[in-house]
């Protein structure tokens, strides 16, 4: 078990002793502060708005406004529908007396999800290269002449490109929070929030809401991951791994999408790797799917490819 | 001293159709330096990769300190330092980077003994410099680090030779009889050179074409070491009669200089017997052992096939 860890060790120290690696955190730090800059000088959110403990006045003075401005300007249905998704949640807000707050932190964090997708970018990457790069730098033969099964030495790889992706998204959740603490300020402790789900409206904590879409991404981020690793491991070429992996992520889904007329598009992986649809407006692909069975069809998929890496791995000559 | 420190036993390796490697039948003795011949394509390093187990075997077996490496890899690679082809290490690592990696792959190395690795290579300057502003024969000795970190009983040096000049053979040469004499540890050393390495082993085995086709004590001296010299002296008559008064000594053909034949061991004696009769000696030349006459007889021409 030491020796495991002793492997891992060494497996994260040449990802973060590469320059480049530093370039991706630079880039993703450099990014969350350009994103709190528009959001503040954008008016696309006000920012600057606050709610006083008459709040429920403020917001429907607010939802009035709104409703002016669709006259105002009849022909426009971009205005309209969103104008009234905010008058619905603020009627929503009033209803259920749930208070709302300014712009916050927390909000911020919650709109830098986008974000994880640059980590999958990067995750594919280190991956992508997590053992083709031992070949090509021709280390491996100096990696797999030490007492240490292949197995071990392949796992220790695929735990470091874990505990990567994890840290990584750990990096964009507390940067964004304070960043957006600096820019926006902290919210009372934990507050609610109100969430559309598939059935509607509803309130959340902020914090756990947060944690679980992160969650999901991270689950999305992984699951490419262990593809590049898998691609990475039986072709050994890194190029091949993060562009097969990258054409993924940009068209899995949407094939999926366009599949989703015939049943068996269900069994599809890019068509169960986002998990968060159960719980916004945009629902599965099929209705009959359950969040069960794409955690299943994901247990499933992640566990074939990590045997056919380690397959591979453990038999090849290496020559 | 003389039990087996490796055992290479029935070795095949077919690769598709081709057979790359037949019946390879030898052992390596404890405390040996054993110098693995062949021409470029003989199979040398395709042996070598089946001894650490990078390569899988078609028949056969090799065993280290009695445990096999199919069977007990674990246990039969811990016995085993190794260079594989060119010493490749980490580019963006330091060299001591490099050796701290290894070193955690390998169980109760300490930082002692990683420092005394170093030291024994000679590398204490050049070793918190990333390894891509290293020259070949730096990266040659820190392969050698990292191959000796767990002092292993047998070590393997697939062409270590390869890009080094004659002072750097030089060096090589004294840590391996060093750690073969002192620590009685096992060395395989291969080569396409047999110049280059012929002064540090004990034993050579000759492969051609996937098969030993010779093995050859190099301490039986008397027979083998035999020298032809090519000597530039003057006056040339008068050292040919001085010539022909020694013993062991046969006179091959005087028009160009003199060439003789002769065992190494006579050489100094010969020159200084020259000296004292006040011959003037512009140069001794040695041509060609008759070791590499006889390597180059049995494997003929350096073809890679």
């Amino acid at each position: 078990m030491s020796k495991l860890f002793s492997l891992i060790k060494n497996e994260l120290g040449k990802i973060f002793v590469l320059k480049s690696t530093w370039i991706m955190y630079v880039i993703l730090a450099g990014i969350i502060i350009a994103s709190a800059v528009i959001t503040s000088t954008s008016n696309f959110v006000d920012t600057d708005k606050t709610y006083s403990d008459d709040w429920k006045t403020e917001l429907q003075e607010e939802n009035e406004a709104l409703m002016a401005e669709i006259e105002e300007d009849e022909d426009n249905p971009f205005i309209e529908s969103t104008n009234m998704g905010i008058i619905e949640e603020n009627e929503y807000h009033i209803e259920n007396d749930v208070r709302p707050y300014g712009y916050h932190a927390g909000d911020f964090t919650m709109d830098n999800l986008f974000l994880t997708s640059l980590i999958s970018l990067f995750t594919i990457i280190v991956g992508g290269g997590i053992v083709a790069n031992e070949f090509r730098w021709g280390t491996i033969k100096q990696l797999l002449i030490r007492p240490i099964s292949r197995s071990a030495v392949l796992l220790s790889k695929y735990i470091a490109l874990l505990i990567f992706t994890l840290f990584t998204v750990l990096f964009l959740i507390l940067v964004s929070a304070a960043v957006g603490a600096l820019f926006y300020g902290l919210p009372a402790v934990n507050p609610e929030i109100v969430v559309t789900r598939q059935d509607g409206m509803a309130t959340s904590a902020l914090v756990p809401e947060a944690l679980m879409m992160y969650g999901f991404r991270t689950l999305n981020i992984i699951i490419l991951a262990t593809f590049a690793f898998m691609i990475s491991s039986i072709f050994r070429s890194s190029a091949l791994a993060i562009g097969l992996a990258m054409f993924l992520m940009f068209a899995g889904s949407t094939a999926a999408q366009a599949l989703a007329r015939y049943e068996w598009s269900k069994f599809i992986l890019f068509a169960n790797t986002d998990l968060s649809v159960y719980f916004n407006v945009v629902g599965p692909i099929r209705d009959e799917m359950t969040i069960g069975f794409s955690t299943g069809v994901i247990i499933v998929y992640v566990i074939i490819f990590i045997i056919a890496a380690w397959m591979v791995f453990t038999k090849r000559d290496v020559a | 001293m003389s039990e087996a420190a490796m055992k290479i036993i029935d070795l095949h390796k077919n690769i598709g159709r081709s057979h790359i490697i037949k019946n390879l039948n030898f052992d390596i003795r404890s405390g040996e330096v054993f110098g693995f011949i062949g021409p470029n394509g003989a199979g040398k390093t395709t042996t070598i990769r089946m001894m650490v187990g990078l390569l899988s075997m078609t028949k056969g077996d090799v065993v280290i300190q009695g445990h096999s490496i199919k069977s007990e890899y674990t246990k039969a690679i811990s016995e085993v330092g190794a260079i594989v082809e060119n010493p490749e290490m980490y580019p963006f690592m330091t060299g001591l980077q490099n050796l701290k990696h290894f070193a955690r792959m390998s169980e109760g190395v300490t930082n002692e003994r990683i420092k005394e690795v170093i030291d024994l290579v000679g590398l204490e300057k050049a070793i918190k410099t990333k390894v891509n502003k290293y020259s070949l024969g730096m990266r040659q000795r820190l392969g050698i680090a990292q191959a000796l970190l767990h002092s292993p009983s047998v070590l393997i040096l697939d062409e270590p030779t390869n890009g080094l000049d004659p002072t750097g053979i030089r060096e090589i040469r004294r840590y391996i009889r060093r750690l073969a004499v002192e620590d009685n540890v096992s060395v395989i050393v291969s080569s396409h050179l047999l110049s280059e390495i012929e002064l540090m082993c004990d034993r050579i085995g000759i492969i051609q074409n996937g098969e030993l086709i010779a093995t050859k004590d190099l301490h039986e001296k008397a027979e083998t070491n035999e020298y032809i010299v090519n000597l530039d002296v003057y006056p040339v008559e008068e050292s040919i009669d001085i010539l022909r008064k020694m013993n062991g000594i046969e006179i091959l053909d005087t028009s160009r200089g003199i060439q003789i034949k002769t065992y190494k061991d006579n050489i100094p004696f010969l020159v200084t017997t020259l000296v004292r009769n006040d011959i003037e000696i512009y140069g001794v030349n040695v041509l060609q052992s008759t070791l590499e006459d006889q390597f180059i007889e049995m494997i003929g021409e350096n073809i890679i096939e």
